[in-house]
């Protein structure tokens, strides 16, 4: 793994975090060290946000580097540009952590081009559950405010599932970051995490050379604390999901309307395989499993969907939280496919997003395990 | 003349009577209705084909977890009629799936109500059904608004079914404790439940009884119709609604009319070449991505708008709160009113934008 970087530029004391940052993405324009930038922006109506490509800097004025919800994943938005190829355009991409590793995922599955694509990440304390912002904008650019001013990394208004998160900072993959959690002097840093990242900053004529080795501890801490939180949770959603009857309750809400999956960013199939005929159709086969149990329940096939999805993505799911936010009754989702995402990816020592050059486990095999096969063949033949 | 059933019982327990003599005497091949899982307080629909199961059907809640048009269009092979017990906005979307090939009548022996409106998905979430139902109950009976039903229901004036073989009496039924009424429309129903042993009387069911609550619908309607100014702000107020949208289609998924497969808004069509979108940056300075949030919502208006029933499905799973329903039957209504339809009345009445008259090119000719 690789070492987490050290050093840094110093780049704001005073001013408002967000300033800092659109100075920061107005130099790489200016500078043309990237051609377009990707930042969350406020909608016209002032109720939610939305990802604009933006090439003219007039426009970042308006950019909101670290929006208090996130309705869309940046990945997802990433992907609507480059999945058809390399752009010839130079992108810097700011988005939350997770985002990032969504983006990661999706690249090893062909629906991101990250040729020209610099990463940029920041200490995301969490996001807010879109309900709860929905009911009350203002209220809820507040608390993110309040949440950010006072580096409250625990607050108890953020996603769940934001809770239990501790990839929330700089990631092996960030070409940049910038340290949103800083100290009592207001002090800012901008973080080169790579090769790329360190080109941006020459080409903006900036250099690390401050230590950020406060930053890294005051990091850490609250990596401890979550990390004991995910723990206490994971336990609680065991009991949740472990056998037939559990997870028949903790779905029984379920209407299988799939909108889990469509706001996933890791589920990028153009058609899901459960919406596919080969699970829709057959009358048939429906009255001869009602006649078989004396009833079933319809819309079929909704616990297959949600073990059949687990299977599916789980090694890559990221834990955004997204999932949560688009189920229409309310079903802890994201935390659910958090903890069989844990389980399923140490399996195969497998982190999500954490690494490019790593391959998603089931795309790739070790040699050992054709063996392991071959001697089931034979036991199987003997 | 329609035959009127009538059963010393409550609404509910006689209707799961006639449910039971079907299933019992083999006269369908299962029945379809609303019934309560083994959770407290949650409910599913369910194909039910052992008689013995019936105890466990609920089929006048007023739940709507799918639209169950959408549910029935799938079984589209049958020797025997399921018997299906179903909303009015329910069977009206199953007309129009019927219209385009994605369901077959004669599968199904349709029972439906007089429907007091559909309770938010959120009262299953928040298990808060049985605690509602006697309130909800004692109010439909006395024809009056349950405040906690869908916005859109309350908006409904189409509360008496279209095209049932058989309409269970239900809403401003004061006797509903005690009585249950059901209507025989068709003479498959009738046919049908021949040796079912009740008080049997010939009577027409008046579909005009129910002025009162129409008017007070119509009223909400165009309360509610006021509130959406689209078509005061052209494209600003698109994106002012729909602003928030994060193009998760899940309106789509739920919709009883949008039956495609493959939406076309997902197909390949919108994955434009880099370039493509690299020109809309360089023209406009900045780019929402994903784009065609707009475009989607108008596109989908102008697919099956004028077909929308008003179930509310959509608004009920929409995370960004959209009042989409509200939209889009207001959209819609408007643009059915130009043909003069309505969707779901009548089997044969075909899908406007399916069909042309010669008249139509005239009118082309001319302007």
């Amino acid at each position: 793994m690789k070492k987490i970087q050290t050093k840094g530029v110093k780049i704001s004391s005073n001013k408002d975090y967000r300033d800092s940052i659109v100075d920061i993405l107005k130099k790489m324009l200016q500078s043309k060290s990237v051609d377009a930038v990707l930042v969350p922006m406020r909608v016209p109506a002032k109720d939610s946000y939305a990802w604009i490509l933006v090439k003219d800097e007039k426009l970042l004025t308006e950019a909101d580097p670290a929006a208090p919800i996130m309705p869309i994943q940046g990945a997802r938005a990433l992907s609507s540009f480059s999945r058809k190829g390399q752009s010839m355009l130079k992108i810097a991409a700011l988005m939350r952590p997770c985002e990032i590793r969504a983006t990661i995922e999706l690249s090893k599955l062909n629906q991101v081009n990250l040729e020209n694509v610099t990463l940029i990440s920041y200490d995301c304390p969490g996001a807010l559950p879109m309900e709860d912002y929905l009911n009350d904008p203002e209220k809820g650019e507040k608390k993110f405010n309040d949440i950010l001013k006072k580096l409250d990394f625990q607050n108890k208004s953020i996603k769940p599932v934001c809770k239990i998160c501790d990839q929330f900072s700089l990631l092996p993959v960030s070409d940049l970051h910038f340290t949103l959690f800083h100290d009592q002097n207001n002090t800012m840093f901008l973080i080169a995490n790579s090769n790329r990242g360190n080109l941006v900053l020459k080409e903006i004529g900036m250099e690390a050379s401050h230590t950020v080795s406060a930053w890294a501890n005051g990091i850490q801490e609250i990596k401890d604390k979550r990390a004991a939180q995910k723990k206490g949770r994971f336990t609680q959603i065991k009991k949740m999901v472990e056998g037939f009857n559990s997870l028949l309750a903790t779905f029984s809400d379920c209407i299988g309307c799939h909108n889990c999956q469509s706001a996933c960013p890791i589920c990028y199939c153009r058609q899901c395989y459960f919406d596919s005929e080969s699970v829709t159709s057959g009358t048939d086969l429906t009255m001869l499993k009602a006649k078989k149990r004396g009833s079933i329940s319809l819309p079929q096939n909704r616990i297959m969907f949600q073990v059949g999805r687990m299977s599916h993505m789980s090694l890559s799911c990221v834990s955004c939280g997204l999932c949560t936010d688009a189920c229409p009754v309310s079903i802890p989702v994201a935390e659910i496919f958090s903890y069989v995402a844990h389980n399923t990816q140490k399996q195969f020592s497998y982190s999500s997003g954490e690494n490019k050059g790593e391959p998603i486990p089931l795309k790739t095999f070790k040699l050992e395990e054709v063996k392991g096969i071959q001697e089931l063949v034979e036991d199987a033949e003997a | 003349m329609d035959q009127v059933l009538t059963i010393k019982k409550s609404t509910e327990a006689g209707l799961i009577d006639l449910l039971t003599y079907l299933l019992k005497n083999k006269k369908v091949s299962g029945v379809c209705s609303l019934r309560k899982t083994k959770k407290q307080g949650k409910f599913d629909y369910a194909l039910i084909t052992d008689p013995e199961l019936l105890h466990d059907v609920v089929p006048l809640h007023p739940l709507m977890p799918v639209n169950a048009g959408k549910m029935l269009s799938n079984m589209i092979k049958m020797e025997m009629p399921v018997a299906a017990v179903i909303k009015p906005c329910e069977l009206r979307s199953f007309i129009e799936l019927v219209k385009r090939s994605q369901g077959k009548l004669e599968n199904f022996l349709l029972i439906s109500y007089t429907c007091g409106g559909a309770l938010p998905l959120t009262a299953t979430v928040e298990n808060k059904v049985d605690t509602m139902l006697p309130d909800y109950g004692k109010t439909v009976a006395a024809g009056n608004e349950f405040e906690h039903i869908r916005e859109i229901c309350k908006a409904c004036e189409y509360f008496v079914p279209f095209n049932a073989d058989a309409t269970v009496s239900l809403l401003g039924e004061t006797g509903a404790d005690s009585t249950c009424k059901i209507f025989l429309h068709s003479d498959k129903a009738k046919e049908i439940l021949q040796g079912f042993e009740v008080e049997k009387t010939e009577d027409e069911f008046d579909r005009t009884g129910y002025d009162q609550i129409r008017e007070r619908r119509k009223k909400y309607k165009e309360e509610l119709f006021k509130q959406i100014k689209i078509q005061d702000t052209g494209l600003d107020g698109m994106i002012d609604v729909f602003g928030r949208c994060i193009g998760c289609h899940a309106c789509s998924r739920v919709c009883p009319i949008c039956y495609c497969v493959l939406c076309d808004f997902e197909s390949s069509t919108y994955d434009y070449d880099n370039t493509i979108m690299e020109q809309e940056l360089s023209r406009k300075g900045g780019l929402r991505l994903p784009s065609d949030t707009i475009l989607y919502q108008i596109g989908r208006l102008s697919h099956m708008s004028f077909s929308c029933i008003g179930c509310g499905q959509c608004t009920e799973v929409c995370p960004s709160d959209i009042p989409v329903s509200v939209i889009f039957r207001k959209c819609g209504e408007k643009v059915a009113e130009i043909f003069e339809y309505i969707p779901g009345r009548d089997v044969n009445e075909q899908v406007p934008v399916t069909i042309f008259k010669e008249e139509e090119f005239e009118e082309i000719g001319e302007e």
